[in-house]
């Protein structure tokens, strides 16, 4: 019986310590949360320079400076920019503009371009610029200009225009 | 492979020694004696249907008569242990020098409805170990909670949870660990399916199921690589009395996805052979979110009449088994099938958003793409083997997990437009047998030893590549001590070695991909995702545990280290992840993952007060995430699967309260905190961490009939859950919310008094609240949780 009320008694002790570490353990280290970086950078073409914009005519053949702005309460890190066809129009844009699309269409030659840049270091404002050239010999028709961007942290931000490729 | 070669070694040792116990024991082993009795309600002297008898690990369940069988091993007195959910746990004593028959045992009732969650101390099944920290789940708690899949039905118990994938699938997640973290085991075999996926749901049938033991913690040591959260373990259903029949049929609907349900099972037994069938069949259309748009990703889209689209689904289910019991031997082979048909959600499926040509809204019951299939089929057996003071026990299993995803062909990046919707198959078998030895060689000691060995072989097809097709052998022995110190203190110890083995296969893609050389010429070559590779592990796991068990008070104390072997996934993924929209890179260079556990249990018991404590501190040493890099490949953010040290902690409260004969109330909390401790995420939760969550349920059970009814009871549940904020990249942050829940209960005693219907209905989401669920899959795409849901369910036994 002796024993039985000694290890009662270190049972409750192993307890109430318990508890107690939990909780000084959960009171210092939610101090240390509240530094993580929780925003996501911003991506915009919402402006003068911008571009392209929404149900911009672009021709072949043709070469075009591709620019967006980008910002994070921290430090960016990388972008892309991605242009596909959106023949079989499965919407992208998102930025509020109805485009008037052309027949569904199956690809031929489409025009693909993936690309991915890294940002200089320490950079919280950063206005993006792609200088391509449209290929002569691809497809014509509507296509899908995606961009992103990520910050340091692993953050994504992605916008996306519908336009048009023509002859 | 000089660890094999040991390995092989040891086991045949083991084995040996397990054959010689047999042959010996069986030479001299005693007849066991049979005590048989009856069970009745001492305030009307009706029988008790369901009541368990236990005797250390005999045990047998009273039939609609009342009655009962036990058969144990003959000694001077034994202490039994009888429970059921309604009534109060008696513990009588009874003089074994001859058979005892004619044995009757009054209860009297209870009135609390959420003890059908007890904290077992020394339950039923034999891989328990006392001072391991597990809650018990009953046939009865099922029937009162289901919900529309098993870990949904589950997750009322504090510090479980589920993700869920639409309104059919979910899958366990224990003090916010899931995926391949939490092992699910039936019959002593562990489920193996596509469970480190994100939209893979848990395929086992939640009717039939009579006895859950769910491990909040570290069970590596019985369990093997997997078992490092926890284990949700579905025991076998308790073998029928001799010349029985007994059968029910169930039949659900629900109106928010217009389900209609039924599940129909009998079993039944001869003299020694006995045979249990079950068929289930369940049809749901979309189900309805209180939301008339989703916005996700800067994408909007609209509903229609609130549907979900594309999430209605099929689910058939057949399960059969025969058993034999012996003397000294029970054998019982089961033969289940599964199979589901599921769609997802349309318009956050896949490649990438998109609109379809599908008319996904012209009705809300069919599937349409995106959707899955899914068929597990398995047969195993167990058998046991009952000597004088060894108990041997084997588990041999075979399963196989066909998967397919199926959706729209779509081009993207370098890849044409596929020919077909087959976008995915896995295709997995699954080989496992266990044996272990439980020797008694007088009460206050029991040594365990045991084998686990199992072999998968995953095969892949379709047009989108994530894994790689592999085999992987796996094999643990382990060994442990439980001694009973005095009375009411047990100290138990044991220590487990695995040895793993992996052959991934090399893959390449199906086109070819455009890339720049250094000398500015282009190629167009086939890249490759996965090289072949072989890979071995090896791992220590062992468990220390001490439990008292007063008057009042029940202490448990318990430390653990647990492991898991990396995953095909981890190691070689190397592609797109279509439906997350993101690019996969493994790493064969992780090593198994490591965790430590700390558990405390306290529970005070007395009179109408029961209330209890449950922290834990946990340490991975390497816990292996899959990390949100700053880096793109192909314009796709990559995502790399990296180890860091992490640190948890948190725990659950629970009290309950008998307020008077008829009303009854409880209350539970849970939290857990989880940081990482290095790495890239350093300083930041894990992802779908569980936000803090109470429980608050007020029971009536009307002391009386009530026209045609009788144990007639009323629950209404408060759920609160606050907001979660500690997020991850690509997380958002989840408000909280309160939800209200509804359910009667009764018995309907038309025909016979004996075999009374049972009826249930529940309303789920009773305000029709709109709210999040942080760990739910479609979480991620802002779809929120489904809206008011109306059930009813009966069930007619034969």
């Amino acid at each position: 019986m002796l024993l039985n009320k000694l290890f009662q008694k270190a049972s409750l002790t192993v307890c109430c310590t318990a508890i107690l570490v939990v909780g000084s353990i959960s009171s210092c280290s939610n101090d240390s949360s509240e530094d993580n970086d929780l925003t996501r950078p911003t991506i915009s073409l919402d402006y003068n320079n911008g571009f392209p914009q929404s149900c911009a005519q672009l021709q072949r053949g043709e070469t075009y400076t591709f620019k967006a702005m980008v910002s994070d309460n921290d430090e960016l890190a990388s972008y892309s920019l991605d242009i596909h066809n959106n023949f079989d129009h499965h919407t992208h844009d998102d930025q509020g503009v109805q485009c008037d699309l052309d027949a569904v269409k199956s690809a031929v030659n489409p025009f693909i371009y993936m690309e991915n840049f890294t940002i200089e270091s320490g950079l919280s404002s950063y206005e993006i610029e792609i200088t391509l050239t449209i290929p002569e010999a691809i497809d014509t028709g509507d296509y899908h200009c995606a961009y992103s961007v990520t910050d340091i942290t692993g953050w994504q931000s992605r916008t996306s225009v519908d336009i048009k490729i023509i002859e | 492979m000089y660890d094999s070669n040991i390995l092989i070694s040891f086991m045949k040792y083991l084995l040996l020694t397990i054959v010689f116990t047999v042959v010996s024991q069986l030479t001299h082993a005693q007849n066991a004696i049979l005590i048989s009795g009856k069970i009745i309600d001492e305030t009307n002297q009706t029988p008790v249907e369901n009541a368990t008898i236990i005797y250390k690990n005999s045990y047998a369940v009273s039939n609609s008569n009342g009655t009962f069988e036990l058969r144990i091993q003959p000694k001077d007195s034994v202490q039994l242990h009888i429970s059921h959910i309604s009534f109060k746990t008696k513990h009588i004593t009874v003089n074994t020098n001859a058979t005892i028959s004619n044995l009757t045992i009054k209860l009297t009732p209870k009135n609390n409805a959420l003890s059908a969650v007890e904290i077992s101390v020394n339950g039923k099944n034999n891989q328990q170990i006392a001072p391991l920290i597990s809650t018990n789940v009953n046939e009865a708690f099922l029937q009162e909670n289901r919900e529309n899949s098993l870990m949904q039905t589950l997750s009322k118990i504090p510090g479980v949870s589920t993700i869920t994938i639409g309104s059919g699938q979910s899958k366990p997640v224990i003090r916010g660990l899931g995926f391949n973290r939490v092992s699910v085991v039936e019959n002593g075999i562990k489920h193996e399916a596509q469970q480190w996926g994100a939209d893979h749901g848990l395929e086992i049938d939640q009717y039939g199921i009579e006895n859950i033991n769910i491990i909040k913690g570290p069970a590596s040591l019985l369990y093997g690589s997997d078992a490092i959260a926890g284990v949700v373990a579905i025991t076998p259903p308790n073998a029928p009395l001799p010349h029985t029949f007994k059968g029910e049929v169930n039949l659900l609907g629900e109106s928010n996805n217009n389900l209609l349900g039924i599940s129909s099972g009998i079993q039944f037994r001869n003299e020694n052979w006995y045979y249990r069938g079950r068929v289930t069949f369940r049809d749901y259309a979309d189900y309805k979110v209180p939301t008339d748009r989703v916005q996700y990703d800067s994408y909007i889209f609209e509903l229609d009449n609130n549907n979900l689209r594309n999430t209605a689904g099929t689910e058939a289910n057949a399960a059969f088994s025969f058993g034999y019991i012996g003397d000294r031997f029970k054998t019982e082979t089961f033969l289940t099938n599964v199979n589901a048909k599921n769609g997802f959600f349309a318009n956050a499926h896949g490649l990438e958003v998109r609109t379809s040509t599908i008319d996904y809204d012209a009705s809300n019951r069919d599937v349409d793409l995106p959707y899955h299939t899914v068929n597990h089929f398995k047969i195993l057996n167990n058998t046991s083997f009952y000597l004088k003071k060894h108990t041997i026990h084997t588990e041999t299993g075979f399963q196989n997990n066909l998967r397919e995803e199926h959706s729209e062909p779509v081009p993207h990046g370098y890849m044409p437009k596929p020919t077909h919707s087959t976008e995915r198959i896995f295709n997995k078998n699954t080989y496992s047998f266990n044996i272990r030895d439980v020797y008694k060689p007088n009460k206050n000691h029991k040594i365990v030893a045991g084998i686990n060995t199992e072999y998968q072989n995953n095969n892949i097809g379709g047009w989108g590549y994530l894994i790689p097709a592999y085999t992987r052998f796996s094999a643990g022995a382990f060994g442990y001590y439980l001694f009973k110190l005095t009375e009411k203190i047990q100290l138990q110890a044991g220590l487990r070695y695995d040895y793993g083995y992996y052959n991934t296969q090399a893959y390449s893609d199906w086109f070819p991909s455009t890339v720049s050389n250094n000398n500015g010429t282009t190629s167009y070559i086939y890249q490759q995702r996965a090289t072949g590779e072989n890979v071995s592990y090896n791992n220590i796991s062992g468990s220390l545990g001490v439990s008292y068990q007063g008057k009042n008070t029940t202490y448990k104390l318990h430390l653990g280290k647990s492991f898991r072997m990396p995953l095909a996934n981890e190691l070689a993924s190397d592609g797109v992840n279509y439906h997350m929209y993101r690019y996969e890179r493994g790493n064969l260079d992780l090593s198994p993952e490591e965790s430590y556990q700390i558990d405390i249990e306290a529970t005070y018991k007395k009179n109408k007060l029961e209330i209890g404590i449950s922290p834990f501190v946990n340490y991975f040493n390497n816990f292996i995430y899959l990390n949100p890099t700053p880096n793109y490949y192909e314009t796709l953010q990559i995502y790399e699967y990296t180890q860091s040290k992490v640190l948890r902690y948190g725990g659950e409260v629970f009290a309950g309260y008998e307020i008077s004969n008829a009303w009854s109330a409880n209350a539970s909390l849970e939290y857990v905190q989880s940081i990482q401790k290095s790495g890239p995420k350093e300083g930041f939760t894990l992802p779908f961490s569980p936000p803090l969550s109470s429980f608050f349920s007020l029971a009536f059970k009307a002391p009386k009939e009530i026209w045609l009814f009788n144990n007639v009871q009323i629950t209404a549940d408060l759920r609160v859950t606050a907001k979660q904020t500690e997020i991850v990249p690509p997380e958002e942050t989840t408000p909280g919310y309160e939800l209200v829940n509804l359910s009667i209960l009764g018995n309907l005693k038309l025909f016979n008094s004996k075999k009374q219907t049972q009826l249930r209905v529940k309303v789920n989401n009773l305000f029709n609240t709109k709210y999040f669920n942080h760990t739910s899959f479609y979480r991620l795409i802002d779809v929120p949780e489904p809206g008011r849901n109306i059930s009813a369910s009966v069930t007619i036994p034969m």
